[in-house]
């Protein structure tokens, strides 16, 4: 039976979607809620010119409306910083502290978007704003994948994709151990969302 | 005059660089930077993304010869993917089948260089009690000196990638919807110690 453990879980989170979803109920937009155990935003930075340190932000919330006829649609996630994982306890706290996110001062960073491209009906792009630091920077997402389909736990359709940037760290004032720590820092984001 | 015929080779054992030498060179991976992530597409739309490690294990490598040995395991049971029901279903018999198989084992000797440079690793990768041949392609792989450290070391590193189908391993559960192409993303970073006297300060 265990197999199916994860099958409660999904239903409950469906539960929760649902209770979420009534917000928003005009004629063409679509809203999705994130799928919390299919989003995350994972970075990437080379370490000393040598290999990939890889991080990853496990908690976040918010919401997708996307106008698949319009081609428009608006994004608003919010990540939660202290809870950056790389695996690496002290590597963790150093980036939490005032060296890196100081995320005591500033707990959350916030994805807000209302560019969308359309390559047909896919997402090909969102470009969006980054507040992170206190500071706020323009950011677009590229889809390197796009895709709605139903899904047979949440009995829902969801729609997702993978899409990436690379930022520069020292637009939002983070210059720590620059440049042997590079500025470059590449973001690679899973998402995945239910139709409400 | 004759030389004496020991001088060159006590001259050599005094001054020669590491290079020269016919011997390997050890190195040891260093856990902070020694990680297994791997991707699976989930229902053709998604990555799903998790971390396994950290890696141990050893290096010898010898560049002149272009010749190495790699030794390497990893706890499947330290899957870290930020779910933890997420990372207990994946510790199940039907996948990584952690409690049956703690260990995954990466063994490799077939080495190719490119400019004194790791370029590929082929070996065994045993996972869940199979062992399949496995090609690590090296996207970049460099060496430094670290003067940070109480104790200096040459490190050398780089990020690897490799592709495993986990149907091959018996891993098979989600099949076809998540899917079976693994693409392992293994950074690491191995220190090989170096006595202060024996080296220059660059």
């Amino acid at each position: 039976m265990k197999k199916f453990a994860l099958v409660p879980v999904l239903a409950a989170l469906a539960a929760v979607a649902t209770l979420a979803g009534f917000s928003t109920a005009q004629a063409q937009t679509t809203t999705y809620t994130l799928d919390p155990t299919h989003t995350f935003v994972t970075w990437e930075a080379l370490h000393f010119g040598t290999s990939t340190s890889r991080g990853r932000f496990d908690k976040k919330e918010g919401k997708i409306e996307i106008d698949r006829a319009a081609k428009t649609g608006k994004i608003d996630i919010t990540i939660d910083m202290a809870s950056i994982n790389t695996g690496v306890a002290p590597f963790d706290n150093h980036l939490k502290g005032k060296d890196f996110f100081d995320v005591t001062t500033h707990p959350t960073a916030r994805f807000q978007a209302s560019g969308f491209s359309f390559d047909g009906t896919k997402v090909s792009a969102v470009q969006g704003t980054l507040t992170m630091l206190g500071k706020m920077q323009p950011v677009e997402l590229k889809a390197s994948r796009f895709n709605c389909y139903d899904n047979p736990f949440f009995k829902r359709e969801v729609c997702g994709g993978d899409f990436e940037t690379t930022i520069q760290r020292s637009l939002w004032g983070s210059t720590y151990g620059l440049p042997g720590i590079p500025d470059n820092i590449r973001l690679v984001v899973q998402v995945e969302a239910i139709k409400q | 005059m004759k030389m004496p015929p020991m001088l060159p080779l006590v001259i050599c054992g005094l001054l020669c660089t590491s290079a020269v030498r016919a011997q390997p060179l050890q190195y040891v991976l260093d856990p902070d930077r020694s990680w297994v992530h791997f991707e699976v597409l989930h229902f053709n739309t998604s990555t799903i993304r998790g971390r396994i490690g950290p890696v141990n294990g050893l290096v010898l490598l010898d560049a002149a010869a272009g010749s190495g040995d790699v030794r390497l395991a990893v706890r499947t049971g330290s899957v870290s993917t930020g779910l933890g029901f997420f990372d207990a279903r994946l510790r199940q018999d039907d996948l990584l089948a952690s409690e049956a198989f703690p260990e995954a084992y990466f063994v490799a000797t077939r080495f190719t260089f490119s400019q004194g440079r790791v370029a590929t690793l082929r070996g065994e990768f045993t996972w869940r009690g199979v062992s399949l041949p496995l090609e690590l392609t090296a996207l970049r792989y460099a060496c430094r000196l670290d003067d940070s450290a109480a104790l200096r070391a040459e490190v050398c590193g780089g990020d690897f990638e490799g592709e495993v189908l986990r149907s091959e391993y018996g891993a098979s559960f989600g099949l076809p919807l998540v899917g079976n192409r693994v693409r392992l993303l293994v950074q690491v970073e191995g220190r090989r110690p170096i006595a202060g006297s024996q080296v220059k300060t660059p």
